[in-house]
């Protein structure tokens, strides 16, 4: 049977707005038309604020295989998504500054290697004690709520406090910092961003704050990236570099973690089996529980690379210079790659998500966020005895970085 | 089977260690992953072939 094409909308931010609660929010259906009809599909924007067109690959396979391909698939071709401007760009008239997710090869090693000694694995491990203070506390202000946003009161907070220690961003600073972030996160939505002067305003002020930071952090090294940023030597980490290292781990950090936070809740308040799953478990959740959430949350929908040649994919000819876009969120779905992709199943063991990408720009906070969650989730569950919707769940109006805008709920203490 | 990591693509993306801490270790201060094994039994096979699958830098490889 041929399938109908219905009208390709996964690039419209009031698809994301106007998500369907029962479907992780995701136009699923839409997903499911490309990767079986069109799996290299050629998309035209028609918005001054976006690229001109990208070729979307929709496979969890295929998006594996270009996001491991450096060389066919560049990171340093001038775009980071589907916008034309962001604040991380090789390109100086584009405005932003150049970051490591911009760059191929060996100077993206470099970067990344000042940067990840302080977000492995076994380092990690270390943060988790802090990281378990600040959760208990999060919660605890919560429960004396009763009735909150969960992505204002959890959701946001608690990625604020990690971040914060991970980059170094004295507490103090570290509302008004998240804030310039939350600005030009999500640009498109209007209850947060009223106007576009808004998001250059708040990326100015973040480039400045990540300079001045970088400054007290020589005069006062810390254990935290931004002193292994100015410490690695302008050689290295130029100061153009250091502001857009910074925008992008603040960007990366901060609201995928909320959306991976919310909507995760949300799925575990619709699933009764699988939040007494996780009650279950709530003294050391499982990796399998955590990669779920990250899985169906999909924070940032795609990212995008440009082709270094022209090349054939299912039957598309890419030319040299065209950008080709990776639809994570349409990745995570595919039953080629996972079975009964619908279903919310915290025990899932096979599980190919690609919300981290797969290749050498992997998200570098992965383990930190992870622990994150297990910890919040943890605290969380350890402390009420129940958490149910306190109203309906609203979506952001960006098809970029998918968050959730509200979500109340209402906890009852343990 | 054998184990071979191509030292120079490391970047400490850590997924081995993941799949298979029997197999792989990153301490503290080290500049690229610790081979713990390099001749792991049969019963890691499915461990490592993830780790195999997982390395975003394509670094291991196994053989036999």
């Amino acid at each position: 049977m041929t399938a109908t094409k219905p009208v390709i909308s996964v690039f419209d931010s009031e698809t994301y707005a106007n998500g369907d609660p029962t479907t992780f929010g995701l136009p699923l259906d839409q997903y499911t038309y490309l990767r079986d009809e069109q799996p290299c599909y050629l998309h035209e924007f028609n918005d001054p604020m976006l690229i001109d067109r990208a070729w979307v690959i929709s496979r969890n396979e295929d998006i594996w295989a270009v996001d491991k391909n450096q060389e066919l698939y560049s990171a340093a071709g001038g775009y980071v998504n589907m916008w034309r401007v962001a604040p991380i760009s090789p390109n100086p008239e584009l405005g932003g500054k150049p970051a490591m997710l911009v760059m191929d090869g060996e100077k993206h090693r470099g970067q990344r290697a000042v940067m990840s000694k302080g977000l492995g694995p076994t380092m990690v491990k270390k943060l988790e004690e802090k990281f378990r203070e600040y959760a208990a506390n999060i919660v605890d202000a919560a429960l004396a709520k009763g009735t909150f946003n969960f992505v204002e009161d959890i959701g946001h907070a608690m990625p604020m406090e990690a971040l914060g220690d991970v980059l170094g961003v004295p507490k103090g600073d570290r509302a008004q910092f998240f804030k310039w972030v939350d600005t030009f996160a999500a640009p498109f939505d209007t209850r947060i961003t009223p106007s576009f002067e808004y998001v250059l305003t708040a990326i100015m002020s973040l480039l400045n704050y990540a300079t001045e930071l970088g400054e007290q952090k020589r005069l006062e090294p810390g254990d935290d990236v931004i002193t292994k940023l100015v410490q690695a030597g302008a050689d290295v980490i130029s100061a153009d570099e250091l502001q857009g290292n910074v925008a992008l781990l603040a960007s990366g950090a901060a609201e995928s973690t909320r959306t991976a936070l919310s909507h995760g809740i949300w799925e575990l308040m619709r699933r009764p089996d699988q939040m007494a799953w996780m009650r279950e478990h709530s003294d050391d959740i499982p990796a399998t529980a955590i990669q779920e959430i990250v899985r169906i949350s999909s924070p940032f929908t795609h990212l995008v690379r440009t082709a270094t040649a022209d090349h054939e994919l299912h039957g598309q000819e890419i030319k040299k210079d065209d950008i080709v876009l990776m639809l994570f969120a349409a990745g995570n779905f595919d039953e080629r790659a996972f079975d009964n992709p619908t279903d919310f199943d915290l025990s899932r063991e096979k599980n190919p998500h690609v919300s981290f990408g797969r290749g050498p720009h992997q998200c570098l906070g992965k383990h930190v966020a992870s622990l994150e969650m297990k910890i919040l989730f943890e605290e969380l569950l350890q402390r009420t005895k129940d958490i149910k919707p306190a109203g309906e769940i609203s979506y952001l109006r960006d098809a970029y970085s998918r968050g959730v805008y509200q979500l109340p709920v209402t906890v009852t203490p343990a | 089977m054998k184990v071979i990591v191509e030292i120079d693509r490391c970047e400490l993306h850590g997924d081995c260690v993941l799949a298979a801490p029997e197999v792989f270790d990153i301490g503290d201060d080290d500049e690229v992953v610790s081979i713990l094994n390099d001749e792991p039994g049969e019963e890691l096979r499915a461990k490592v072939e993830e780790a195999v699958r997982n390395c975003p830098v394509t670094a291991i490889r196994l053989q036999g």
